[in-house]
């Protein structure tokens, strides 16, 4: 099951840093699968991937696919931004709480009033001109 | 064995705009609003410059031109030390750090008298463009940064959880910032004094919804010094003083957020410092008669008050609303008018907290005293409060 694609216009405002590791992370989401590592010593996931487990510091990690489904736990529209978003705004911001455990921070899409808190919600991939991001959208 | 830290002195400079344009002819200077307040605290203290041991400084924002601020200061000032001099940094808690830092060498034997200071200038810089450097304060760079987080965008988050899980209103919020703005009207400190009502309240543009313009920090410059001293010190000069009782320091583990959920309102690290304040204090909330706590928004102020056990789990927006929490109430809260009216000029914030507590602890603070004040407690934090750093000071004679 791949992820649902939002084609955006534009640049992303302020792009990730890829790095060696990381790339997986990105690579993966360009084609619609969102990914996150777990450890195979205690078994707990985490989200941003690292390549170690933060929990009992093992490295013995494996990539994962992350369930692409949660609960919007709260959100935010924000007006006053940094320069590099002045495009975009009004934009709605939130943290996702994942079917899995994992709890998320993005942006989120389709509140249709309110703030959304509660809502269950898909993890979407945000396909900027330059590269992807990714977000959660509200299921009606 | 290490000795009793008190606090003996205090100066700072009243908040709002001090920067100039960087194109003006004629600049204000970071050190030399500083070195006033140094030397007014140090007469505030009735001390003489050379029995300073040590200096903490708030290291400045990146703004202020003057680079190793701190050994500048030094030889601006012509103070010399045996025991220590250093800038530090934590974000938000930068003020509080130098505090605590200064607390450590006084109690440590290190220095006798120990001066906790710092400038912070920064509404030369547009905010849209400040917030490209805040911005990447909060959260993972590669994470979270990209989607448009601001620091303040967490705090509304937190209002809205807040509002879902207790019911609270909008008014009810409201009213933190209309009363802080009635303290502030009586603090000679403070950046914004004209009174407001709630409906002026929730008639502000939005900011980062639900909260409004009155309901998040303004942009602020500021300069505080504090002077303090061994206990016996303190004694030898023969005027009123406040002794460092307990001192409460979490840090969570998480940055902004992490992936495992947790209550993120219960302000779970503000909990932690406060109850080892206030046993290390031998205190509780009871016990408190005036709070000057670290709180850029309307929300944080609620939740570090229910945090801090001086309003029940769930109450604090409500109690803000019935008075509780103003001058006059059970327990005021930021009598100083808090960070959205006394201003919060960030490094520094935490200073202009303490300068608050001096004054009220050694009944000087005019029309905002809260009567017979003897115990205080004050907080500050770096993120949604990922992490808290508490001080519990009494009055002494």
């Amino acid at each position: 099951m791949t992820l649902p694609i939002v084609r955006v216009a534009g640049k992303r405002p302020y792009p990730p840093r890829v790095s060696e590791f990381t790339q997986t992370f990105w690579n993966g989401l360009a084609e619609g699968r969102f990914l996150g590592t777990r450890c195979a010593a205690c078994a707990k996931a985490s989200f941003p991937p690292k390549p170690f487990c933060p929990h009992c510091w093992s490295d013995r990690i494996e990539w994962i696919a992350l369930a692409p489904r949660g609960t919007v736990y709260s959100s935010t529209v924000m007006h006053a931004v940094p320069s590099f978003f002045r495009h975009e705004v009004p934009y709605r911001v939130g943290i996702v709480d994942l079917d899995d455990g994992i709890r998320i921070a993005t942006r989120v899409l389709n509140v249709e009033q309110g703030f959304g808190v509660g809502a269950r919600a898909d993890i979407v991939v945000l396909q900027y001109e330059d590269g992807p991001l990714f977000a959660a959208r509200v299921t009606a | 064995m290490s000795a009793q830290v008190t606090l003996v002195g205090a100066a700072a400079v009243p908040c709002g705009r001090i920067q100039s344009p960087r194109d003006a002819a004629i600049q204000s200077l970071e050190h030399e609003t500083l070195a006033r307040c140094v030397i007014d605290a140090l007469r505030d203290a009735g001390l003489p410059k050379e029995s300073i041991g040590a200096l903490v400084f708030s290291h400045p924002r990146p703004y202020t031109q003057q680079r190793y601020f701190g050994t500048f200061m030094a030889n601006y000032l012509r103070i010399k030390a045996d025991g220590l001099l250093m800038e530090v940094l934590g974000n938000g808690m930068t003020g509080g750090l130098a505090f605590d830092q200064a607390a450590q060498a006084v109690a440590s034997g290190r220095a006798d008298v120990a001066l906790a200071l710092g400038v912070n200038f920064e509404t030369g810089t547009p905010s849209a463009e400040h917030m490209n450097l805040s911005m990447r304060a909060t959260g993972d760079l590669d994470f979270h940064v990209p989607f448009g987080f601001t620091p303040i965008a967490w705090y509304a988050m937190d209002a809205v959880r807040y509002m879902h899980e207790f019911g609270a209103t909008r008014r009810e919020l409201a009213a933190v910032a209309v009363k802080s703005r009635r303290h502030a009207a009586l603090n000679p400190l403070a950046q914004f004094r004209k009174p407001i009502s709630v409906e002026d309240v929730l008639a502000q543009r939005p900011i980062v919804e639900p909260l409004g313009l009155y309901e998040v920090p303004p942009m602020s410059d500021g300069a505080a010094c504090l002077v303090l001293a061994r206990e016996e010190v303190a004694k030898s000069l023969g005027r009123p003083y406040l002794a460092l009782k307990g001192r409460g320091f979490h840090h969570e583990g998480a940055h902004q957020i992490s992936e495992v959920p947790n209550d993120m309102i219960a302000l779970g690290s503000a909990q932690r410092a406060g109850r080892a304040a206030y046993a290390e204090a031998g205190l509780s909330a009871d016990d408190v008669d005036v709070a000057e706590l670290y709180a850029p928004c309307t929300i944080i102020e609620v939740l570090v008050a229910e945090a801090l056990q001086l309003v029940p789990r769930g109450r604090g927006a409500a109690a803000a609303a019935s008075g509780e929490t103003a001058l006059g109430g059970r327990i005021p809260v930021n009598t100083s008018g808090g960070l959205i009216s006394r201003g919060h000029p960030p490094y520094v914030t935490p200073l202009y907290s303490l300068v608050e507590l001096a004054e009220q602890l050694r009944h000087r603070a005019g029309e905002r005293q809260v009567k017979d004040a003897r115990i205080g407690i004050t907080s500050c934090e770096l993120g949604n409060y990922n992490a808290a750093l508490v001080h519990v000071l009494e009055a002494r004679v």
